[in-house]
């Protein structure tokens, strides 16, 4: 199936600097904060234990501010004795970051903050510094590649037609905060207007690879980008270059106009939020094709016929099924919802 | 053609999406799996010794790794920096050398910061330590949570093969009874290069990987497993090459735009069939530039190639030996590989020699299939005019050879050639091409504009025929 209703979970990672996060088995909407925490500059090594004359493993018992905590300058982080007391204080401002095995500690200032935010409704299913997961149901899509960061926004129809392309002089501030759905194509200029505008993501069935490495730098891969949270979100449905969407995944887009959604870049998901009985969008898988140079993809009829071993003009033979512009190799034809990574 | 005396009825072996069995048809009894194994992020925290980082790559290539970072106890990074690197790397395996007693202070501080950096990651990567007991306990105390494991010294023979066997442990991800792709070809090209007493070089292309297998008839095997391909892992070989290296290779203009719509495409489409000439000129560059890579990162992890490059015997695999025309297999071959003296080249049709290399690396006794001879190639770089003699059924042929020459010698049945400045005379039955007069030098000079670089590449297609008119 393209759209599946089902319960999903999320997997938002967090940076390094968690100082707030959800708890296990919170409720949480799409878009409210899931974690927030510091950037942290060049952080200063401080001697703890051996300084105030205490074993490693019983420094925690003389702490005055337990790891993650904030300090000033010169704030007391641990001390022993009363008479004479041996203490250790914070040479900078910031944050107390770590405790070495040796008992030494690490404090850093802070550069930055940062939030991450939810993509899913549901509930947080696992809550800890590395990762918050969230649990919940929802109508999904699933791309082949993402790019930037998660984005949360009401769906907006940005194109007439599945094998239309998304004009930038379509794309204009009244968009603000929507996930606007591109059509077959979504090229460099679309996505940067659309971030100028503050479009939350364009969901397109394809985008161009070169366009995507003027955007986001030569890192992007096919497999997505992984950005920091000032870049534009793109989710490319079907592949790359031009690729109109099937009807079976346009018609419920344009039936959820309006829908609240959000774009999971890490799993490549489009999730809407949607009850169960919006519409009849769960239908079987359209077949994909693979062009023959490999400068898109097509949706193909529903009922395919083989054509038996064919010799393509590259003068390899293999199965092909038939097709009005001639036969396709049977490899390059994919289910919507076949898996796109090798096996392992 | 290939038998064993193990009680396995059919080899299966895995490629992007789809699975050949050997022999074909429905398997009545137990199946042996080859699998290209799962990806395995490493992470070295390395000490000062500058030998640690290239004993570590080699390593990894050998295994089969992904080495995606090396931290070392002198690299400048704040403690932050560390952690934050560890923590983006999501390794599952981190090796920590340590030989030096003055690195027992800078690698407990790397120890920290993986503990800052990658405490909350499921699973835990497990850490193999490479120096005394005293700086493995002092990594255990600053990792608790952490699996910690011995390793000998991975600059050694015998340290290198621990790390080889661990990694390959991880990919396998404790299935039993699977055989890595990479260990079948090793299996096979030892068994190879015993059978023919010279030494044998299978160079593997598939969609994910690209494998260089050095093998010496003592039995020495010298593998390079890089994850670049022209499959699922095209994009990573235009990310490591750029663009530009992959374009020249095609023998017609083309933006670079369009070229990497269609590689990103190929990169997301398992399996995809290059049904156009130029999705199979991609598919040949790609291929071109994953063998050179795989070769660069070799030289710089220290591997001596020399040996690989003068073998007289190499054997081509997988993608690489699946292209339409023989022409196209020896071409990519000889631009990206470059032997540097005579070379019989052979392709191994479908997965036989997988397959009998997965029984062999079983320890099952096993004959090696055939594989299809198709060219001698003769390297040189003549200082003026030679004469190359070549011999076969029909007669002798003699070219004259100048520096920059490239051509073929079709011939017909057995062939010896005699090239000058050296007594070995080269010979084999029956070839699919030919003989193959290299002269053009190495490293090869492409010209980088247009107007030059596709009246050279169009010479050296012509020159073995290497495609379909329509495209020339």
């Amino acid at each position: 199936m393209s759209w599946r209703y089902s319960r999903w979970s999320a997997d938002h990672a967090l940076p390094i600097g968690a100082s707030e996060r959800a708890a296990q088995g919170q409720e949480v909407h799409a878009g409210d904060v899931l974690a927030a925490g510091a950037t942290y500059g060049t952080p200063v090594r401080v001697g703890g234990a051996r300084r105030i004359g205490v074993a490693p493993d019983d420094l925690a018992r003389v702490m005055r501010v337990p790891v993650g905590g904030g300090v000033e300058r010169r704030t007391v982080i641990a001390r022993t004795g009363r008479r004479f007391a041996r203490a250790v204080s914070s040479p900078i401002a910031g944050r107390l970051i770590h405790q070495r095995a040796d008992g030494d500690l690490y404090v850093a200032p802070v550069v930055g903050r940062w939030v991450v935010r939810s993509t899913l409704d549901g509930e947080v299913s696992r809550s800890d510094d590395g990762c918050v997961t969230v649990t919940g149901s929802a109508w999904a899509l699933q791309g082949v590649a993402a790019y930037g960061p998660d984005a949360i926004g009401d769906i907006a129809l940005a194109v007439d037609a599945p094998a239309a392309e998304l004009h930038p002089s379509r794309i204009d501030v009244r968009l603000q905060g929507r996930i606007l759905i591109a059509g077959a194509r979504a090229t460099a200029e679309s996505i940067t207007r659309a971030h100028a505008c503050g479009v939350a993501a364009i969901v397109a069935g394809a985008a161009p690879a070169g366009g995507l490495r003027v955007v986001y730098g030569d890192e992007a891969t096919a497999s997505g980008a992984n950005t920091g949270p000032d870049s534009p979100t793109v989710l490319c449905l079907i592949g790359f270059g031009s690729a109109p969407l099937p009807r079976e995944v346009f018609m419920p887009l344009v039936a959820l106009v309006g829908a609240r959604a959000a774009v999971h870049t890490a799993s490549a998901r489009l999730f809407v939020f949607a009850p169960e009985s919006a519409g009849d969008f769960a239908r079987n898988a359209p077949s994909l094709a693979l062009s023959d140079d490999w400068l898109g993809a097509r949706p193909m009829d529903e009922r395919l016929a083989l054509a038996g071993v064919k010799r393509f003009a590259s003068e390899i033979e293999a199965e092909a099924v038939s097709t009005a512009d001639g036969p396709v190799p049977v490899a390059n034809v994919l289910a919507f919802d076949a898996p796109r990574t090798p096996q392992t | 053609m290939t038998t064993s005396t193990e009680l396995v009825a059919s080899v299966e072996i895995a490629h992007e999406a789809r699975t050949e069995r050997v022999p074909s048809g429905a398997a009545a009894g137990p199946v042996l799996r080859v699998i290209p194994g799962d990806v395995v992020r490493v992470v070295a925290l390395l000490g000062r010794d500058p030998q640690l980082a290239r004993a570590m790559a080699f390593g990894a290539l050998s295994g089969g790794a992904s080495l995606v970072g090396l931290v070392g106890t002198h690299d400048g990074r704040s403690f932050v920096a560390r952690a934050e690197l560890l923590r983006d790397a999501h390794p599952d395996l981190i090796v920590a050398l340590a030989p030096d007693r003055r690195d027992v202070d800078g690698i407990v501080e790397l120890a920290e910061a993986l503990r800052f950096g990658c405490a909350d990651q499921h699973p835990l990567p497990h850490i193999l330590v490479a120096a005394d007991e005293r700086v493995r306990d002092r990594i255990a105390a600053s990792c608790p949570a952490n699996t910690i494991e011995a390793l000998p010294d991975v600059r050694t023979p015998a340290g290198r093969e621990a790390l080889v066997a661990r990694l390959r442990a991880v990919r396998r991800r404790a299935q039993a009874d699977v055989v890595l792709r990479d260990e079948a070809l090793e299996a096979a090209a030892r068994a190879m290069a015993v059978d023919a007493k010279a030494e044998v070089v299978v160079l593997d292309v598939t969609g994910g990987a690209t494998s260089v297998i050095h093998a010496r008839p003592d039995g020495l095997v010298v593998g390079i497993h890089e994850r670049l391909g022209v499959g699922a892992a095209a994009d990573r070989v235009v990310a490591r090459a750029g663009l530009d290296r992959v374009r020249r290779w095609i023998p017609r203009a083309i933006e670079a735009p369009a070229l990497l719509e269609r590689v990103f495409n190929r990169a997301r489409w398992p399996d995809a069939i290059p049904a156009s000439v130029l999705a199979l000129s991609l598919e040949m560059a790609l291929a071109r530039e994953a063998i050179a890579h795989a070769l660069a990162d070799a030289e710089r992890a220290g591997v001596s190639l020399e040996g690989a490059w003068a073998a007289p015997l190499l054997v081509l695999t997988g993608k690489l030996a699946q292209l339409p025309r023989a022409a196209q297999s020896l071409l990519v071959v000889l631009d990206a590989f470059g032997p540097t003296g005579a070379t019989l080249v052979s392709r191994a049709p479908g997965d036989t020699l997988v397959a009998a290399g997965a029984l062999a690396a079983r320890g099952r006794v096993v004959t090696m299939p055939a594989v299809d001879p198709i060219a001698i190639v003769a390297a040189m770089w003549p200082r003026r005019s030679a004469a190359v003699r070549v011999t076969d059924a029909n007669g002798v042929v003699e070219e004259r050879v100048a520096r920059g020459s490239f051509l073929l010698v079709p011939t017909k049945g057995a062939v010896a050639i005699e090239m000058p400045g050296t007594t070995i005379r080269p010979s084999a039955g029956r070839l699919e091409l030919g003989v193959v007069i290299d002269a053009r030098g190495r490293p090869l000079a492409l010209p980088p504009r247009d107007a030059e670089r596709l009246p050279t590449l169009a010479r050296w297609y012509a020159a073995l025929d290497v495609l379909p008119a329509e495209a020339r």
